[in-house]
């Protein structure tokens, strides 16, 4: 199958031609040329609905390609389906996590492709030569990692990394990482890169697919850029800087990262959070201001999403109690929503979105009895609403009856974002609120948020990307393990470092 | 944006199926029937069907409620018999067809609520809680009856025969009964905040609670209204039959579950409708009828509704997977 010759060292495993795909006449992916050799880190980046996702599905098999060829080692090839991809080699770690929470470390690995010995002609689990070869793969990647604990034990980085154990065990040639690092923080987001850098030295082909930038500069050989379904550039990444990528990104618009200039902090305290306890939390103390925007940082599982939790009622509070307007309030939801809170989730697929309903039946159901009278829903304020908001925030719908499944991240974010802007709320709570979506959004979301700062509300970010609560809040606290390890000024000296320290369990004098 | 232009070209004949081919599936049985059961297609036999279908359908209407909020009910069978005896006891005993009825609405109401704290507030599983409380009907109804009929005598007031024999014009008074609340739960499921908090919990429970639904109480309603429409359907079948037998109303469970399925099958949403409810009732109870017409045995009928139920379930994901590929 593979030439003789000695330059296959160099030569592409991947290489494709004119790629394309439409969807009932529309096409989502023109013309991509892009190849991929061994050993060699490629990224692709690119806005959400750039075209990213739908080309590596075409490398991995879930789509056909509508146009163009594709070829492995040279030998044009289409693939008809994710099995017959892999049977090439090309293995894909996914954004999600995937693993079974009960099942241990090796179980989780060898999931679906278990393997068996033979017992009196019967094939029978072989559970030790499974927890060897997961231990040969754990440990060739530097981590240390019991294979016989459950999964639901391990922290966010282990199990990404037990996703790619199990990638692993079948000695793929092409490992395709979409957007490895959403939802690690730092110092496990450093770690993991270290860890793909390592993969590419065994000689692996790497599609390292991600929104952030200064990962990508750090670990790619090089790099394509996407818009609008079209490759507008493969670069080296000794040609690439990220001013020029997300401009390329981006197109003609100019992109300067935010930076909030005022603060319209009051004196009037809209929250006051006291010895709050719950589950995961001990003893959070801190309160908010009228016109604040107050930066939440933490890990991933520190128990920022905790506190908004237990603000919104959907925790049960153990200790301590929340003060709203200097009056008392016991958590519910209902009460929250009645009390002016709003709450913009974590999880926008699985807490925020119904997916099958219209963008119009998404932005107005939490305060929908605004549309409806004795019961009955009004359908054209509504309708108008809808229109309204679509134009405001600029989402990009083909109109207010679309699906909202259909929408990329960031308008289905700006959806969200819509819901609670009808509602007139007073104390805005924000979990990562830009977590997996494209510039564009990311901007127009940090704008909101000043905006909404600006007209008396008081602002909760809670985040695990340090540059953005810096860029955003008037104050940042940091919390570690459920508890709080230190307040921050963001434009103190070193604020980046001390704050960083923080968030990884230093405790501040 | 992708997933602009989702009706063009070849996708048409696809959209129109997914849509209405369980509409065209009631219309192929119809024509099959018609054609090939003598007297199928007479006014008299149409009219008939209507009236059997109502009573199902009324209680799939309910049905289609607790499914719209993604739960389940397995207790319709048995309450739509006890119910049945309770309306029988108390209007001999009052010889109030009002009290009656109100006591009957009473018990729905009460079944409901029983169903909706026990799934929705203690959160038990919809099948194992709504199983039991259908298992302690059953065995309160043998409580009362001791499994036996009871029969009604002459002082019964009139209005009662008249509400399940009755008819305004040509047209039996059931049928009517069915269109008004046909149209009532049409109105509700897709023009008032119920129904559309209801269907935001069916297609995602955690992001309506998010949304600040209050979603236990919103689902414990639809148990709530599945109670009331059995007792209304009970009301029917009681005045129908002249009677109150305990095991009234059993086969109502495996119907309604085909026609809430069937209906989850029209339009391609995943979720069952008003009118995709009454599609589906006049599919199933068109099989009883015209099976019966062709003599063909009672187990035969069951296996074909079985059949019937695998088809539009298996139909109703198929396609929603279809649906759901990402563009």
């Amino acid at each position: 199958m593979m030439p003789a010759d000695k330059t296959v060292k160099a030569a592409n495993i991947i290489e494709t031609e004119g790629v394309g795909k439409e969807f009932n006449g529309v096409w989502v992916l023109k013309d991509i040329d892009f190849s991929l050799r061994p050993g060699e880190i490629h990224s692709l980046v690119g806005e959400n609905g750039a075209g990213k996702s739908t080309f590596i599905k075409i490398l991995s098999g879930v789509y056909q390609p509508s146009s163009g060829s594709i070829k492995i080692d040279g030998s044009p090839i289409t693939f008809h389906n994710v099995r017959h991809s892999e049977s090439f080699g090309i293995r894909t770690v996914h954004q999600e996590i995937n693993l079974v929470p009960f099942f241990n470390v090796y179980e989780n690995i060898f999931i679906g492709t278990e393997q068996k010995k033979n017992i009196l002609g019967i094939g029978v689990l072989d559970d030790r030569q499974m927890k060897k070869k997961a231990k040969e793969v754990i440990d060739k990647l530097g981590v240390r990692l019991d294979v016989n604990k459950p999964a639901h034990l391990l922290n966010a980085s282990m199990q990404r990394i037990v996703e790619i154990s199990k990638v692993l065990v079948h000695s793929p040639r092409v490992i395709i990482f979409d957007e490895p690092t959403t939802s690690l923080g730092e110092e496990e987001r450093k770690r993991l890169l270290e860890i793909i850098k390592g993969l590419k030295k065994t000689g692996i082909g790497i599609i390292y697919i991600s929104h952030n930038l200064e990962e990508v500069m750090e670990i790619s050989d090089r790099i394509t850029v996407f818009r609008d379904g079209c490759r507008i550039d493969t670069m080296d990444r000794s040609e690439a800087a990220p001013e020029k990528i997300v401009s390329m990104m981006i197109g003609h618009k100019s992109y300067n990262e935010y930076k909030r200039e005022e603060c319209y902090k009051c004196s009037e305290v809209f929250i006051d959070v006291k010895n709050l306890s719950t589950d995961k939390l001990k003893g959070i103390n801190f309160s908010v201001h009228k016109g604040e925007i107050l930066g939440i940082a933490g890990v991933v599982g520190a128990g920022k999403t905790e506190i908004a939790k237990a603000i919104f009622g959907l925790d049960k509070i153990q200790k301590g109690e929340i003060q709203l307007y200097g009056g008392r309030y016991q958590p519910s939801c209902q009460r929250a929503i009645e009390n002016g809170i709003a709450l913009v989730p974590e999880e926008r697929q699985a807490q925020g979105l119904i997916p099958n309903y219209s963008v119009m039946k998404n932005i107005t159901l939490t305060y929908l009895n605004k549309w409806c009278s004795r019961g009955v829903m009004d359908s054209d304020r509504e309708i108008e609403t809808a229109r309204e908001y679509i134009d405001l925030m600029s989402i990009k719908t083909t109109g207010y009856a679309q699906l909202v499944k259909f929408l990329s991240g960031g308008n289905q974010q700006k959806v969200i974002l819509s819901r609670w802007l009808n509602g007139d709320f007073k104390i805005g709570l924000f979990d990562e609120p830009t977590k997996g979506i494209d510039v564009k959004a990311k901007e127009d979301i940090y704008g909101l948020m000043d905006q909404l700062a600006r007209e008396g509300k008081a602002i909760i970010v809670l985040s695990s990307y340090l540059p953005e609560l810096l860029s955003i809040s008037d104050r940042i606290i940091v919390v570690h393990e459920g508890e709080l390890v230190g307040e921050f000024d963001p434009k103190e000296d070193n604020a980046k470092e001390k704050i960083m320290h923080a968030m990884l369990g230093g405790r501040v004098a | 944006m992708i997933g602009k232009k989702l009706n063009v070209g070849s996708v048409d004949k696809k959209e129109f199926l997914r849509k209405y081919g369980t509409v065209m599936g009631a219309l192929i049985i119809f024509t099959v029937f018609s054609l090939t059961a003598r007297n199928f297609f007479t006014s008299t036999n149409l009219l008939m069907l209507l009236r059997q279908m109502s009573m199902l359908t009324i209680i799939s209407l309910g049905f289609t409620f607790v499914m719209g909020a993604g739960g389940f009910d397995m207790s319709i069978g048995n309450a739509t018999g006890l119910i049945n005896i309770i309306f029988a006891i108390v209007i001999l005993n009052t010889n109030s067809f009002w009290i009656a009825l109100l006591a009957a609405l009473l018990v729905g109401v009460t079944i409901g609520v029983l169903n909706g704290t026990l799934v929705a507030y203690i959160g038990l599983p919809d099948f194992i809680g709504t199983f039991a409380v259908g298992s302690i009907i059953y065995g309160v109804k043998m409580l009362i009856t001791k499994g036996n009929p009871i029969f009604f005598n002459d002082t019964v007031p009139k209005i009662f025969f008249f509400i399940g024999q009755g008819y305004v014009g040509p047209i039996p008074f059931p049928v009517i009964l069915m269109a008004f609340f046909v149209g009532l739960a049409i109105f509700i499921l897709n023009k008032t905040s119920l129904g559309r908090r209801v269907y935001a919990i069916g297609g995602n429970s955690i992001a309506s609670l998010y949304a600040g639904i209050n979603v236990k109480r919103y689902r414990l309603i639809t148990f709530i209204v599945s109670g009331l429409s059995v007792a209304i359907a009970s009301v029917i079948l009681t005045s129908r039959l002249g009677s109150a037998q305990p095991l009234a109303g059993e086969e109502f469970l495996l119907d309604a579950i085909s026609v809430v399925f069937l209906s989850t099958t029209m339009f391609g949403d995943g979720e069952p409708t008003g009118s995709g409810t009454f599609v589906g009732a006049l599919i199933i109870s068109m099989m009883n009828n015209g099976l019966t017409m062709l003599n063909v045995p009672y187990y035969f009928q069951y296996i074909t509704k079985g059949t019937v139920v695998i088809f539009a379930v298996v139909l109703s994901v198929v396609l929603g997977q279809k649906l759901r590929v990402k563009l």
